[in-house]
């Protein structure tokens, strides 16, 4: 058996995404530094052979996908529920904790305008935040940050993907940009954008 | 392969059309809105205004007309939300009314603070616009699972092929059940009435009884369950007391009158 085949039994048979150090497991003699090599070598074969899926890499994990271009034929069929899309209320509240964490409730709120404690409940329950500490101020408030599921979510690697802020204006132009081609009938140029270096 | 659907979802899921119907009066669906910054900021950019130079009497009026509808049917806390900045942009006008130096820092701008505001939480829209676009392009991706498992069933949906006699003859064919074993518990050679009485004459010529001499004579299991049933039952009645001093120590049983009182009222246990 080869480390490359090892893995992708590994990954071929999980339904979330497994950290290099959990693919090792199936192994004695296969290094997280051997995982990662047949990854980037299943990867490269995937792409030349034009297969219909793909290793992403998500939080600090990897998972076998779809590629984004088959969702339309996957879509027909019965699927197992998934997580649904979020609210405005959720996204907001997401937007605010992902770029200023670790937060509180009360700075969100002020950010906000609303109440934010029912949709921070929410957003704890999906494992999307997580209570990472507690602040200085009065009462110690709970402080929130972003979970690894929250890069799953958005199929992020890493937060680093995020833009920075000050770039937001410009990667939002671009989007808008690209969603009028999009819209003119043109073949989409980002479709490919989770984890994928 | 080309993508049937490739222009991202996200940017449709924003407001379809401006919620604001014609120019004045507003009529605003404050449903749509997340909260009064949301609200002050649709009227401020559909109106093309200059964030940093608002026009608060004009803004305000406006807002106070767009909540008016809809406060009634608001809840409370939202209610409050929408009031509470309300009453802002009224202060803020009322600043704005007293004299002041010709000349004035932008800090000192009433206004100031309500733009902040107002572009950071613009700021954060716009960080939404960048999630609910990753949200989507990963909600193309299908992991291992994604199509529902067929049920378990694996009986076949086809019609029985099969006449009623035939089926008539395989019922006939099933083996009578065996009857089944009766099995008797054999009978309590010992009964609780009989204890009952025991204890009842034991009460005639003592006061406290021992509860070994309800049952150590006979020295067997059926006898002991019979005088714990009946000392239970009889305490159950407040027709006897029962004292024990420690776990495992000997247990006394005192006699009750009909009233429920032994002249003692020291603890049960």
């Amino acid at each position: 058996m080869t480390p490359e085949q090892i893995v992708e039994a590994t990954l071929f048979a999980s339904q979330t995404p497994l950290t290099a150090a959990e693919i090792a497991r199936a192994d004695g003699e296969l290094s997280t530094g051997a995982v990662r090599q047949a990854i980037a070598t299943l990867r490269e074969a995937y792409e030349n052979e034009g297969r219909a899926f793909q290793i992403y890499e998500l939080g600090d994990g990897f998972q076998v996908l779809t590629r984004p271009e088959f969702a339309p034929y996957l879509e027909r069929f019965d699927s197992v529920p998934r997580a649904p899309y979020l609210s405005a209320a959720a996204l907001e509240t997401l937007a605010i904790v992902v770029y200023r964490q670790p937060i509180g409730r009360i700075e969100i709120e002020e950010v906000r305008g609303v109440s934010a404690s029912s949709v921070l409940r929410t957003l704890v329950d999906w494992e999307l935040i997580e209570v990472v500490g507690r602040g200085e101020g009065l009462g110690r408030p709970l402080l929130y940050g972003t979970t690894t599921r929250f890069l799953d979510h958005f199929g992020m690697k890493e937060l680093a993907e995020l833009p920075p802020p000050e770039e937001l204006p410009v990667v939002l132009a671009e989007l808008q940009e690209a969603f009028d081609l999009g819209a003119a009938g043109e073949t989409s140029t980002a479709d490919d954008a989770v984890g994928v270096e | 392969m080309t993508v049937d659907t490739a222009a991202p979802q996200i940017l449709t899921r924003t407001r379809p059309r401006s919620p604001i119907v014609g120019a004045e009066p507003f009529f605003v669906e404050l449903d749509r809105f997340q909260g009064p910054l949301d609200l002050l900021l649709h009227l401020i950019r559909a109106q093309d205004i200059d964030i940093f130079d608002i026009p608060i009497a004009r803004i305000t009026k406006q807002f106070l007309g767009a909540i008016n509808e809809g406060l009634d049917d608001m809840q409370l806390e939202r209610a409050g939300e929408f009031l509470e900045m309300a009453a802002s942009l009224v202060r803020i006008k009322a600043q704005l009314l007293l004299p002041r130096p010709d000349r004035l820092d932008w800090e000192e701008d009433p206004r100031a603070e309500l733009v902040r505001r107002l572009l950071e939480y613009e700021h954060f829209q716009d960080v939404v616009h960048v999630l609910q676009r990753a949200e989507a392009q990963r909600g193309r991706h299908f992991g291992k699972g994604f199509i529902e498992p067929r049920p378990m069933s694996v009986a076949s949906r086809d019609a029985l092929q099969l006449t009623l006699a035939e089926l008539l003859e395989a019922a006939v064919r099933i083996p009578e059940p065996p009857p089944p074993i009766r099995v008797r518990p054999p009978s309590l050679v010992v009964t609780v009435e009989e204890k009952v009485s025991l204890i009842q004459r034991l009460f005639e010529k003592a006061k406290r009884i021992s509860f070994k001499r309800l049952f150590g004579p006979w020295g067997t299991r059926a006898h002991a369950t019979a005088a714990l049933l009946a000392v239970l039952e009889m305490a159950k009645q407040q027709a006897v007391r029962i004292e024990q001093a420690a776990p495992f120590a000997p247990i006394w049983l005192f006699s009750r009158g009909p009233d429920g009182a032994d002249g003692s009222d020291g603890d049960q246990s």
